[in-house]
């Protein structure tokens, strides 16, 4: 069988047409089968994919607009695989949700929906950087509707900062990107001017201009994902924005800034990332004890989840430019897994507001948990998931991250560990505060209704399936993340010649005989740390 | 062999998920009927594993199953691994059979609780955990396990939770066992970096090649796996959560706060014992912290007047031992106080239960007394498992904390220092033991006695909660209308019974040059360990007599001071003022840590929240582009725009600047 990525990728835009013209309730109903269809497709990538390949399958590649060398190259690999899973996922589930609440002008709604949907696809699966700028800048537009015409009392200012914020941001990267297809083709003997990423990736760029591309590209993402200090449009965007909106903005949006650094930034400009990488590992870290330290004292349940978002972000950060496998595939891992907690976490706000009189601070819940069991027990689930309680595939992943940090710089893998103890802190007061303790005054206590299991439960249904296997993913994901940050990790860590070192660590040689192997701390070298028994 | 130790780990977790599944569906005491059968199938699986594995010849005694790989990818190696050898089967043997026991005396005690069904959920998840805990194969596992101990034990301190002390109680076990969990992450990676592999017995055949012996970066990770441990068994400075988790159901407190997961630190030192042995320093650093803990809440328990919370720096106090002694090469003398000090605590601990049932909800041992005629069985048990934790032969605490405190007067050197405070412990142990014996079973008896001598029981007309004097909210079932004592209860008898057998003569399998049933048992786990002593009888026997003194005196003392002459004790409390200030202030730990850690990082929070997210990130990074656009936007109003037509001709203007500097340059 053979599986065209255009298809996933225009659908939900083509049904979100369909969604405008229909009237009334079909309109939820054409988002939900364009946002399905999606997934379906996205699942049938996950049990198609080849693991034993490495590099782009499912590739579709034209030449768009051929004078500037853009192409409409679409392909999928680990680093996107999942990442598309969980839009689809994100979506089909907001969708549905959102189709349960009246709202005027139905139609535009799920129209914006659908075509959030697809720029989201399309810059995850973009693989010509001018096609990825496209698509990255595409996605702010529906979201800047759906907040300006859904969203809350606040919204124009909230609107206003967003778009101030991400303006810049896709500013400085727009140039950066013009930036390195010119210099490449500079620095090229004779070839013409391309975006296509696989061909930049052969063309390296001198550190020089390495170094300012790599910062405007992460200014663009750290705006995006939103990372400190450059979250200040979080606040209000956050409390404006409708919840299922919302939802996915924080799922998944944030999650295309991480994985641009992954598929952009470590692979074509590798100098550029080392020399950026302790910088970057500093505002990991920032974002990680501003954000926990935030959450903790905020009342408001969506700032909450705001807030832990960034200090998650951070973590995310802190596993890219560790530089090193583990951190990278850790990096990847929560990138989906946070989106697969933080939507289920703002439903479930949604779900505690309607029993709060309409109120989203926590001061005015409490004690509900006696008659909501059943809502209780996943927001427990979803709670603990998030704290990345070990058993959980948010502990797998940050295992993983802190390990890679841990390898390259130690101080910072130690200092970011307060950060798990602070998530623990507010994530359990959020639980309690809103469950436990006195009831609240105004408060009603009533459980979960059908239409409310139907999106929760498969969500947290998944959280448990990862926490049990988060091979599934992290199987598909290894040789991407490899890749990645092949190309950088080889100048932070040179390598001793070894031959096929890269490819079977465990069979390399051993080093000059009759040495004990040095395994300095600071530079780790790839050095099998017994030789095999002849 | 692999069923059977596989179903171990199953039955609990079946039984978890069909009582948290069914909770609307399940009658009465169903649920509590299918919660003990899952336990006790454990323990059955546990025990015909047990069989196989000694049809296995001694050196190979050590079996590893996996399941699936969890996350093996780039270099970590964590699969879903058991592993199976003697001393992960003692644990699973003390852990399910412990706690058929005690799901045994809930299945009584919590009968009128309306969370009846929803306890018995958590109960049994608490199982499993705990069995992960001691059968995984791999660090990663063993976290795992770890953390989710960690989790049942604030699902069941914050059982009642609309009690907000109750609610604190559970935030604040949780965290400081977060703690715990990171010291053991960032442990594991410290010998990861050197073993390179996640899987007990590679990196336990790796660590000889991989550290050399006092390795810097092996001391490191082992001072960090003790801080787990020192989290989970409530050493200090990690204490504080376990008083205050006597927040929870008293069943709770004899599973989890006394027989089980508080003693996974010692388990982990033993598990971890060929780790150890190369970080010498590490190893007394954890030998130092058990006797600090063990004398420091002594002294605490001699002026706590909550009746749990009593019990609660005992249970702190003999882990103290057995830290002391896993950390000194004790590992077998260290489990068997693990397994005797399971029975006589869990005893003492549903013995307690019972009386403050029959005070409905009160602990407080100010209001407590004479209840010797009113609750004979439940005297009796507090009795035997009073003798037993003070170490009065031929009771089976007498031997376990006698072998421990052998083994370190044999090392000698400043180990000395460890034997001689073991015997002011086992004084000062003596004498808190029966101070609360004394006081709550002598003396005039208390209203509630007295009703209870003649048949009947008293209720509060509406109950209050004694630490914090707010109206317990029933909807949550606390406390119940009944209260269940072990009188007028077969299942509680039964298990108490079962228990009280035990802590008289789970001595037996180690009485020193009679029986070495227990040695031989572990000797395959063990065989690897470089600490090696052969006790001299001298010593041996200078040190059960020691023993035996020191327990008696303290019973004798104690006898004197509240039976003799009850005023005597607040006498002493006067002249000793200060010292006494400082005991009932319990060291004044709380207060340090509250000042140290809890106060900076509220600070931090707020003038995160107040002060730099308003000034900083709103008016200065926010205030500054956003007046700047906003000017320029009034400009392009000015031509007639809306917003969204502004932004798009910004950004088209950008893209057209861009594109044509770049293209003229190319």
């Amino acid at each position: 069988v053979t599986i065209h990525l255009s298809i996933p990728l225009w659908l939900p835009a083509i049904f979100g047409v369909v969604a405008l013209l229909v009237p009334g309730r079909l309109a939820r109903f054409a988002g939900l089968v364009g946002s399905a269809m999606a997934l379906a497709y996205a699942v049938a990538l996950v049990a198609d994919f080849d693991t034993t390949k490495s590099g782009l399958q499912y590739v579709t590649d034209r030449s768009w607009i051929s004078e500037l060398g853009i192409h409409y190259k679409l392909g999928v690999d680990g680093l996107n695989l999942f990442l598309i899973v969980l839009t689809s996922l994100l979506f089909s589930a907001c969708t549905l949700w959102a189709g349960q609440e009246r709202r005027e002008r139905e139609g535009l709604f799920f129209f914006h929906m659908g075509l959030a949907h697809t720029a989201v696809l399309g810059a995850l699966m973009a693989q010509d950087l001018a096609l990825f700028v496209a698509f990255f800048d595409l996605m702010l537009i529906p979201f800047f509707f759906l907040t300006g015409q859904y969203g809350g009392p606040e919204r124009v200012r909230a609107v206003t900062k967003l778009v101030i914020y991400t303006l810049v941001g896709s500013l400085l990267m727009l140039t950066a990107a013009i930036a390195t297809a010119v210099l490449a083709k500079q620095g090229s003997d004779g070839g013409g001017l391309t975006f296509v990423i696989s061909e930049l990736q052969k063309r390296p760029l001198s550190s020089g201009s390495q170094h300012w591309i790599v910062g405007f590209f992460a200014a663009a993402f750290l705006v995006k994902m939103p990372a400190f200090p450059l979250h200040g449009w979080m606040p209000d965007g956050y409390r404006a924005m409708p919840l299922p909106v919302l939802a996915v903005f924080s799922g998944v949006l944030s999650k295309v800034a991480a994985y641009g650094f992954l598929r952009v930034v470590l692979p074509i400009f590798p100098e550029g990332a080392v020399f950026w990488q302790t910088p970057l590992l500093l505002i990991g870290l920032a974002s990680i004890l501003y954000g926990s330290a935030m959450a903790f004292t905020t009342t408001d349940a969506r700032l909450i989840l705001g807030y832990s978002s960034v200090a998650q972000l951070g973590f995310i950060v802190l596993g890219i430019f560790s530089i090193q496998e583990e951190g990278a595939q850790g990096a990847l891992l929560q990138s989906f897994n946070h989106g697969l907690v933080v939507a289920p976490a703002f439903f479930v706000v949604g779900l505690l507001a309607a029993r709060a009189r309409g109120s989203q601070d926590i001061r005015d819940m409490g004690g509900i948990a006696f008659r909501a069991p059943v809502l209780a027990a996943l927001f427990l689930i979803v709670a603990l998931a998030t704290l990345a309680m070990p058993g959980s595939a948010n502990f797998t992943a940050e295992f993983l991250i802190l390990l890679g940090v841990f390898q390259s710089k130690v101080v910072i893998a130690i200092v970011a560990f307060t950060g798990v103890a602070m998530a623990s802190v507010y994530m359990l007061r959020a639980f309690i505060r809103t469950m436990h303790n006195r009831q609240g005054e105004g408060t009603v206590s009533r459980d979960l209704r059908l239409g409310d299991a139907l999106v929760l439960v498969p969500l947290v249904a998944l959280i448990l399936a990862f926490a049990l296997y988060p091979q599934l993913a992290l199987k598909r994901s290894e040789r991407g993340a490899v890749r990645s940050i092949e190309a950088a990790k080889a100048i932070t860590e040179p390598e001793v010649p070894a031959p096929a070192a890269a490819q079977a660590p465990a069979q390399a040689p051993a080093p000059v005989s009759g040495q004990e192997a040095p395994v300095p701390s600071e530079t780790q070298v790839p050095v099998p740390q017994e030789a095999p028994a002849p | 062999m692999q069923t059977t130790a596989w179903l171990v780990l199953l039955l609990p977790l079946l039984g978890a998920v069909v009582l948290g599944l069914g909770f609307r569906a399940l009658p009465g005491k169903l649920a509590g009927i299918i919660g003990t059968a899952a336990i006790g199938g454990a323990f059955v699986c546990t025990v015909l594993t047990l069989l196989r594995l000694q049809d296995l010849p001694a050196e190979e005694r050590h079996v590893t199953y996996i399941a699936w790989d969890y996350a093996n990818t780039v270099g970590v190696d964590a699969q879903l691994s058991i592993l199976i050898d003697p001393l992960s089967l003692f644990m699973m043997l003390v852990v399910t059979g412990v706690s058929t026991l005690i799901h045994l005396y809930a299945l009584s005690y919590m009968a009128s609780d309306r969370g009846y069904v929803r306890f018995f959920a958590y109960l049994n998840f608490f199982v499993f955990s705990m069995l992960i805990l001691v059968m995984a194969g791999n660090f990663l596992l063993l976290i795992v396990g770890w953390a989710f101990v960690g989790a049942a034990s604030y699902l069941l301190i914050s059982f009642w939770y609309r009690r907000t002390s109750a609610t604190s109680a559970g935030i604040k076990a949780f965290v400081i066992n977060v703690v715990g969990d990171i010291g053991l992450v960032l442990g594991t990676y410290f010998i990861f970096k050197g073993t390179q592999t996640l899987d007990f017995q590679g990196s336990f055949a790796a660590v000889g090649e991989a550290f050399p012996k006092g390795d810097g970066d092996l001391t490191a990770g082992c001072l960090l796996l003790l801080v787990g441990a020192f989290a989970k068994s409530a050493q200090i400075p990690f204490h504080t959560w376990l008083p205050d988790a006597m927040e929870g159901p008293t069943p709770v407190s004899a599973l989890i706060h006394a027989a089980t997961m508080v003693t996974a630190g010692v388990y982990l030192i033993a598990r971890m014992h060929p780790l150890f042995e190369r970080a010498p320093a590490a190893a007394d650093v954890g030998a130092v912290v058990g006797l600090v803990t063990l004398l420091v809440a002594g002294t605490i328990g001699l002026v706590v007047t909550d009746l749990k919370r009593v019990i609660a720096y005992s249970t702190m106090s003999q882990i103290g031992y057995m830290i002391m002694g896993v950390s000194s090469g004790a590992y077998v003398a260290g489990l068997f106080h693990l397994m005797t000090h399971a029975f006589f605590k869990a005893l003492l601990f549903m013995a307690a239960g019972s009386v403050i049932a029959a005070m409905a909800g009160e602990q407080n041992l100010d209001r407590m007394g004479g209840f010797r005629k009113a609750m004979p069985f439940t005297f009796g048990c507090f009795v035997i498992g009073g003798l037993a934790l003070a170490g009065i032969p031929p009771f089976s605490g007498f031997f376990s904390k006698d072998e421990i405190l052998l083994v370190l007067g044999e090392q000698g050197g400043w180990k000395w220092i460890l034997y001689v405070g073991g015997y002011v412990g086992a004084f000062l142990t003596a004498v808190y033991t029966w101070r609360m014996i004394f006081r709550a079973f002598f003396g005039e008896a208390v209203p509630e006695a007295r009703e209870l001598e003649q048949g009947h029981l008293h209720h509060a007309e509406e109950h209050r909660n004694p630490a914090s004097g707010e109206i317990e909210d029933t909807d949550v079932g606390f406390p119940g209308p009944e209260h269940h004592i072990a009188e007028r209860s077969l299942p509680m008898k039964v298990a108490m019974g079962v228990l009280a057998f035990l802590a008289i003569f789970g001595g037996v399998v180690a009485i020193p040059k009679v029986t070495d049933t227990l040695d031989s048992f572990l000797e395959p786990t063990f065989a690897d360990s470089t600490i090696k002593v052969q006790p001299s009888d001298s010593l041996l026997v200078f040190g059960l007599v020691l023993g035996a003194v020191a327990g008696l005196a303290g019973i004798a003392l104690a006898y004197r001071l509240w039976v003799q002459q009850p005023g005597s004790a607040a006498r002493i409390q006067q002249r000793f003022a200060p010292l006494h200030g400082l005991f009932s202030h319990l060291w004044y730990f709380n207060e340090i840590i509250d000042r140290a850690i809890v106060r900076p990082f509220a600070f931090f929070g707020r003038f995160a929240q107040q002060t730099f997210e308003r000034l900083f990130i709103n008016d200065t990074l926010v205030g500054g582009p956003s007046g700047m656009v906003r000017a320029g936007s009034a400009a392009v109003r000015a031509v007639q725009s809306g917003f969204l037509r502004s932004y798009a001709a910004l950004l088209l203007a950008g893209v057209a600047g861009m594109a044509l500097y770049f293209l003229l340059q190319a």
